[in-house]
């Protein structure tokens, strides 16, 4: 069983102008004293979520919907664990898959059989887990004798199908995406698309962001619309769709 | 605070059970920066031979003393010490530079400061392959205290964790910290005994070197490869270093742990 409890959590990301992050200026504050007016401090901060409050359960394919700076991604780095929340709890049970860059912890001077190896640590597998996994990618990424060769030899599409590969080769209890992900050429996506929709149907829980509204329609069985950090409206996904493309337009 | 002190022991913990992935990272950043070079990683040992041997034939001529007896003491000491200020000058980009790792996926912060201890130790590995080039060459034999110099390195590789720690989050805080740190290092350099041994001071400024913690451990790693036992205040110093350097960052780490990921 998983789940996701937040309970009115606010993130808060302090801007340090450059003063403020200089510790020469910090000892020269603590030592004059009150020279410096306080208000001189400029104690700037960006709300990037504001009280969000948030249960999901087994079974739930959250899609989070708004525009650009709503709050999305930072939203899904707290259900991912990478923010901890300072004002309020976030409370997650259960393996959790971000894949929100998906060739993150890859490295291009290294082979191919090396970055499955490095990708598939990071994604928290044991070295012997990964090893067996490869001839699954092998067959999968169809790059043959590419995977010996180091990844700065790759063009974009065969480092993205290789990243797809390793990073869905673990099927999360909790998965979260921002944006759908899409790799390769036509032959591939079709590939692709069904792995990810294996990928998405053995989870319990999905959150992803988007854009696209078909895609929303398509995966998900609740939606939230966000709003400058805040979930302004939670339920069934197509008032909320319709919502969030009705305030669009107007 | 007491959850704070427990997520903090877990980081430790979790930390250390991920040793594939900073053996991974640590070995990686080795590889990334002389791939593609001819001799590879061996420009670390190259390198170090060079500066020894342009500082050895300079500074024997200044002070006047044999080469046999200068060179050994200059090589081993410079070898340490690169150890010892790398530890704490790469301390500042710990976190800052794991940036793209900490900001994508939830992993135990301390990962971060093994890779760094992991990368320093390999440049270590290499750079102590001069060691038995010296004692060949000069017909050195240390003896059996060779084999207390991987308890000074254990003693510095431990205090090299907590400084990681400190000075990591630290310096992902206040980002002019790693330009002070780099400048006091400098200086720490001149007043610990590389170059010059310690009994060259005369006697009243020999609290230089007593009052100073790197010379200890400066000591605990190369006197027992000259063949020369630590003294016990080396020991003591090193070790209490340890001790009040865990009993400052680990309240600190307590406080500030979920507070980095906001800084990077």
């Amino acid at each position: 069983m998983a789940t996701i409890s937040l309970d009115q959590v606010t993130i808060e990301f302090p801007i340090y102008n450059a003063r403020g992050r200089s510790l020469t200026e910090e000892l020269f504050r603590r030592t004059v004293g009150g020279y410096i007016k306080s208000d001189e401090r400029d104690h700037v901060s960006v709300v990037a979520l504001r009280d969000v409050t948030l249960d999901l359960a087994d079974g739930d394919r959250l899609g989070l919907i708004g525009h650009n700076g709503a709050g999305k991604s930072t939203l899904l780095r707290v259900l991912a664990g990478i923010y901890e929340p300072l004002v309020g709890r976030a409370q997650i049970r259960g393996t959790v898959a971000s894949l929100t860059d998906i060739t993150m912890g890859m490295n291009l001077e290294a082979s191919g059989y090396e970055n499955i190896l490095l990708r598939g640590v990071f994604l928290g597998m044991h070295l012997n887990d990964v090893r067996r996994v490869i001839p699954e990618i092998e067959a999968f990424t169809e790059l043959g004798g590419f995977l010996q060769l180091p990844l700065r030899t790759y063009s974009t599409g065969m480092m993205l199908r290789l990243a797809f590969a390793v990073t869905t080769v673990v099927i999360p209890e909790i998965l979260i995406m921002d944006e759908m992900i899409g790799a390769g050429d036509a032959a591939f996506v079709s590939k692709a698309t069904a792995r990810l929709n294996q990928m998405i149907s053995g989870s319990r829980i999905l959150v992803i962001a988007s854009h696209d509204m078909e895609i929303i329609r398509r995966f998900c069985n609740k939606a939230a619309l966000m709003e400058a950090g805040r979930i302004v409206s939670m339920g069934a996904v197509e008032p909320t769709v319709s919502a969030y493309l009705g305030a669009g337009s107007s | 605070m007491r959850e704070h002190v427990a997520a903090a022991f877990a980081d430790f913990r979790d930390g250390f059970g991920d040793w594939r992935m900073w053996l991974l990272l640590g070995m990686n950043d080795i590889r990334q920066r002389y791939q593609r070079s001819r001799v590879g990683q061996f420009w670390i040992t190259l390198s170090m031979l060079v500066t020894i041997a342009a500082l050895g034939g300079i500074y024997s001529y200044l002070f006047r003393t044999s080469l046999r007896d200068y060179l050994p003491h200059l090589a081993i000491g410079m070898v340490a010490w690169a150890l010892i200020a790398t530890l704490v000058t790469d301390a500042c980009t710990a976190f800052t530079g794991a940036e793209s790792y900490l900001r994508q996926v939830p992993m135990p912060k301390t990962v971060f400061v093994h890779r760094m201890l992991v990368r320093n130790l390999v440049v270590f590995a290499h750079n102590i392959l001069i060691a038995p080039l010296l004692y060949a060459t000069l017909g050195v034999r240390p003896g059996w205290p060779i084999l207390l110099a991987p308890v000074g390195l254990v003693v510095v590789t431990v205090n090299g964790f907590w400084i990681g720690l400190l000075v990591g989050t630290l310096c992902a805080r206040f980002r002019d910290l790693p330009q002070i740190v780099g400048s006091f290092m400098q200086i720490a350099f001149f007043v610990t005994p590389v170059m010059w041994k310690a009994d060259q001071l005369p006697r009243q400024v020999s609290w230089v070197v007593d009052a100073n913690p790197f010379a200890s451990l400066l000591r605990l790693v190369r006197d027992p490869m000259l063949g020369v036992v630590p003294d016990g205040a080396a020991y003591l110093t090193g070790i209490g270093l340890m001790l009040a350097g865990f009993a400052v960052t680990i309240p600190f780490f307590a406080r500030f742990r979920s507070r980095i990921v906001y800084w990077l």
